[in-house]
């Protein structure tokens, strides 16, 4: 069984501050972490791994670009079997329609897939379009928000949250499954695989192998769709707003004053 | 000259911290209050390979080397001293006696599974007359055969009341003294004959066991001997070297708390209408720290790449211990005065911190001894033979 | 003054026909809840009816469930000029498959330029399936949209690392433009009761969803949240009054109940639910303080708080100075009231 694991990484927010009078972002230490919640679905790939009698082997994608494989190496010292590290000009500036044609182009170059588990939205851009537009590439069903994941005898089941409880839903592989963070507490990886990975060395040496997209997709599937045009911010933080009244008035104020928090 | 770290190296830092920060800073206070060893968190340690951070593959080790080794120490002396304390006694001194001095037999049966985090260990030397004066030790292991037989008690033992494989420095010829008369044994704990004593009501460190052994006729196999007969205390000492670094790793790594918790306390709290952080002697308290957080971090480092690289690094290594341990004193009683009365409660970290600082400038060697090896080091370059 | 209001004051019915000729237009998918039109979609028109007043172009609605169809005059009352309805038992509860083909069938006809869905389960699955099978582009959790006139291109603001700040994004060459609105983000429009139409019924093929339920997960436990990561916290001190008022609120709002050192002198919380730099230091959402005079100590743990409201009698206690919203009012008055204008 083939499970690919979509990795990305983010800018950690412990290392900026925004300054909302100026408009500005202020990086003061720029450190990177794998996305939380595709750090959750390589732990839910690997939980199936180890539940398996059957031979899983578990590939690490990249969710967007990356200018280096470490956070592919992170995913390998933690235990996937293997990574593919896309580069080209074309991966440079992908946005998610681009990856997904990527992605695609390269489940099919690896010989197909059982099950892509991924992140369900990121941290810094808060989209969660990636897979279900990677599910439309390749024309699999698709189950978002999983908050826990079970692969066997060619199905996918997923329990997910719906109104204040929780349903069980399943389809058949070959699927991709979103998985929110938090939902798992993912496993640290293993110290020897950690140290051989980042020194390319033994076993480790080839576990993360490098393609180049242009082999992959044609130069126009490479446009990117999405401009970014510019950031916006919050209006500042104004404490000390008193609300008077009755208590009738004053829980209304709440009330609105939460209802506006989008 | 490159300041950076290796890859492997970085990606490690970030791993350690984590764990660092998830499972062992969230009951620091709880196993400091109860004065219990986090044995579930040595098992998950264990379970990747931290506790063997330092051996090569080959013996179940992570082979990241002496560097390696710093981070773990340096990343858990940052937020619990008596996690610190466990995995510097198993690594440090237990599983790297046997490291240096092992026969191949020796290492594939006892390193392998202190490597790998399914044994713990320990190194036992200090008795009642014998802490500075280490050579004075009076335990008696006296031959049979192909059997030796231990007798005698030891204190102040770290690790000693849980470990499984414990290496001991026993006197064989009494005659000799610490050239010649003292050899090492590698012994397992569920011998007959091995007792555990008293364990010590500490200031500090609770999180760490610290117990007296009691030897009584205890059989030690011939082929146990480690390294050889007679040559114990010797080869010990290069044990000790090792372990002189990686507790000034450690005593970064609380420095670094202390540090770390000043300046977010001077970001914090206000008087008299401003941040502390505005306030001159604050500001100079944090620049003194910082300057001898840098200056240890730097000393810390370059001895472990030292180590790393082959080279000689005695001295420097006494260096780091006393100036490390000082260090993580002075930033520590900074702290607390930064603090305030806030830093004297119980419930705010200061105070096991603060306990726990202050053992580091006694045990490992006191700072008179390292001094005093620093010393003669340094005489003896310049051809004078120090007489103690 | 518009035409509409203008019927209004003479109480006239304005019947909206569809213009002839298709292409175009914004569209509005419709998220059905329980029988109703859901409030994100009534925005989402909002949202449509300011782009297609700039564009110069209509803006329409389409509905998907099973005995919807009465629904379409709320699209119309919102301000859609046209409204598709496909009402069909096999899309009486939403299931992708299904709805994809409708919605596909329906747009490779229409070839829309822009399609608006709410920030729903619904709308965050069928959007980007929906784009990628178009080669249309995609903004999700869009809360505020402007419009570059000169190239038809709407400029969304979505929240970058849970609202620290805004990414704006455009896609100016791919249509249509696909948007999710995130519920709330938008006004709710004007909804004029004299405006009707006649909405056009669009075929349905069954299709078999490719995802089955099997039934409740009545044993799943979702792992515990600690009270460091909690995003709504609701806190209670001495002044509290009656504690047993602080679980519902918290259960209303989602949240994990706390207190300060006061609270657990009082035995109502646990040390481990001490919000105090001696305690826990939390940075939710949206933190409570009722009855919390709030001294340094207390305050230093909420300063990673986004949104605090106070709610304290004495108008002098320091909690004032840290809250976004204050509430000089006893809480034994103010927290049931809370409770129920929060229903």
């Amino acid at each position: 069984m083939r499970i690919i694991v979509v990795i990305g990484r983010v800018l950690d927010p412990e290392g900026f501050v925004v300054n909302r009078r100026r408009g500005r972002i202020f990086v003061n230490r720029e450190e990177y972490l794998i996305q939380p919640a595709d750090r959750c679905a390589l732990e839910a790939a690997l939980r199936i791994k180890d539940s398996r009698s059957v031979d899983v082997e578990v590939v690490a994608l990249p969710r967007c670009p990356l200018p280096d494989d470490d956070v592919l190496r992170l995913a390998v010292a933690t235990g996937a079997d293997r990574a593919i590290y896309l580069t080209g000009d074309g991966v440079a500036k992908a946005d998610d329609a681009v990856m997904a044609r990527i992605l695609a182009a390269a489940v099919e170059r690896l010989g197909g897939a059982d099950l892509i588990l991924t992140g369900a939205t990121t941290m810094d851009t808060g989209q969660a379009q990636l897979a279900p537009r990677v599910a439309e590439a390749l024309g699999w069903p698709q189950i978002l928000d999983a908050l826990h994941v079970e692969a066997a005898d060619g199905r996918v089941t997923a329990i997910l949250k719906e109104g204040n409880g929780y349903v069980t839903v399943e389809t058949d592989l070959p699927a991709v499954v979103t998985v929110p963070q938090d939902t798992v507490k993912p496993r640290y990886p293993d110290g020897v695989r950690l140290i051989n990975v980042y020194k390319r060395e033994g076993e480790m040496a080839t576990a993360v192998e490098e393609w180049d997209v242009a082999g992959l997709v044609d130069a126009e599937a490479l446009q990117p769709l999405l401009e970014k045009r510019g950031q916006d911010f919050p209006p500042e933080r104004e404490r000390g707003v008193r609300a008077s009244g009755t208590p009738e008035e004053m829980a209304r104020a709440v009330a609105d004053a939460l209802g506006q928090r989008v | 000259m490159d300041f950076t770290f290796s890859p492997e190296h970085v990606a490690l830092r970030r791993m350690i911290r984590e764990f660092a920060e998830n499972e062992v800073a969230p009951i620091a206070a709880e196993i400091d209050r109860e004065g219990r060893v986090p044995f579930e968190t040595l098992k998950m340690m264990g379970e990747i390979g931290l506790l063997g951070v330092c051996f090569p593959q080959e013996y179940g080790g992570m082979g990241a080397g002496e560097t390696g080794y710093c981070i773990l120490m340096e990343e858990l002396g940052r937020v619990c001293t008596s996690t610190a304390t466990n995995v510097g006694a198993h690594i440090g001194i237990g599983a790297m006696s046997i490291y240096l001095d092992g026969t191949e037999e020796q290492k594939q049966k006892y390193l392998n599974p202190l490597a790998r985090g399914e044994k713990m260990g320990a190194f036992v030397l200090t008795e009642a007359d014998a802490g500075s004066d280490a050579a004075a030790i009076r335990t008696r292991a006296v031959r049979e055969g192909d059997s030796w037989f231990l007798d005698g008690t030891k204190t102040f033992n770290t690790n000693g009341s849980f470990a499984e494989i414990v290496t001991v420095l026993a006197v064989t010829d009494p005659t000799l003294g610490a050239r010649g008369g003292i050899t090492a044994f590698i012994v397992e704990s569920d011998t007959p004959g091995f007792e555990v004593g008293t364990h010590e009501n500490k200031m500090g460190i609770r999180g760490s066991s610290t117990a007296e052994l009691i030897f009584d006729g205890m059989r030690v196999p011939h082929e146990n001997v480690l390294g050889k007969v007679g040559e114990g205390f010797v080869s010990f000492m290069k044990t000790l070297d090792m372990g002189r670094l990686t507790l000034g790793a450690a005593c970064l790594g609380g420095a670094q708390a202390a540090l770390d918790w000043s300046i977010e306390w001077a970001k914090t709290r206000k008087q008299f209408g401003v941040q502390l952080a505005h306030k001159q002697s604050v500001q100079w308290m944090i620049a003194n720290m910082a300057t001898e957080v840098e200056a240890l971090r730097s000393l810390v480092y370059r001895v472990a790449w030292m180590v790393d690289t082959g080279q000689p690094f005695s001295q420097l290594a006494a260096m780091c211990k006393m100036y490390g341990s000082e260090v993580a004193s002075r930033a520590i009683d900074m702290a607390l005065q930064i603090h305030g009365g806030l830093g004297y409660t119980r419930d705010f970290p200061i105070d096991r911190a603060f306990r726990d600082a202050r053992i580091a400038e006694i045990f490992e060697g006191t700072n008179e001894i390292q001094r005093i090896v620093i010393a003669s080091n340094i005489f003896r370059q310049h051809g004078v033979r120090i007489r103690p | 003054m518009t035409a509409s209001y203008l019927d209004l004051l003479m109480a006239q019915q304005e019947e909206v026909t569809e213009a002839e000729g298709g292409g175009g237009g914004i569209w509005v998918v419709a998220d059905v809840v329980g029988g109703a039109v859901a409030p994100v979609t009534l925005e989402a028109l909002g949202a449509a009816r300011t782009l297609a007043d700039s564009l110069g172009a209509y803006v329409y609605g389409v509905l998907l469930g099973d005995g919807v169809s009465d629904l379409a005059q709320k699209l119309y009352q919102a301000g859609a000029d046209g409204v598709r309805v496909a009402d069909h038992s096999s899309l009486a509860r939403f299931a992708l498959a299904p709805y994809l083909k409708v919605l596909s069938d329906l747009f490779e006809g229409e070839q829309p330029e822009v399609v608006i869905f709410g920030a729903t389960a619904q709308g965050q699955a069928l959007a980007p399936r929906l784009a990628q099978r178009m080669g249309g582009g995609l903004i999700e959790h869009v809360v505020g949209a402007t419009l570059d006139e000169a190239t038809r291109t709407v400029q969304g603001a979505y929240p970058a690392y849970g609202g620290e700040y805004y990414e704006i994004g455009a896609c100016p060459d791919a249509r249509p433009q696909f948007l999710t609105v995130e519920a709330g983000a938008f006004p709710v429009p004007f909804l004029d009761e004299y405006r009707t139409g006649e909405p056009t019924a669009v075929e349905v093929e069954p299709v078999e969803p490719a995802v089955r339920a099997v039934g409740l997960a009545e044993d799943f436990e979702p792992p515990p949240v600690p009270l460091a990561k909690a995003r709504v916290v609701v806190a209670a001190g001495r002044q509290v009054g009656d504690f047993d008022q602080v679980e519902p609120l918290a259960a209303a709002l989602g949240g994990q109940v706390a207190g300060d050192r006061g609270a657990r002198d009082a035995g109502w919380i646990e040390p481990g639910q001490i919000v105090d730099v001696r305690g826990v230091m939390v940075a939710p959402d949206l933190y409570v303080a009722a009855g919390i005079r709030g001294d340094t100590f207390h305050n230093a743990a909420i300063e990673e708080a986004k949104f605090i409201v106070a709610i304290h009698p004495d108008a002098d206690a320091p909690i004032f100075q840290v809250a976004d919203l204050c509430l000089e009012a006893d809480p034994r008055a103010v927290l049931p009231a809370l409770l129920k204008a929060l229903e």
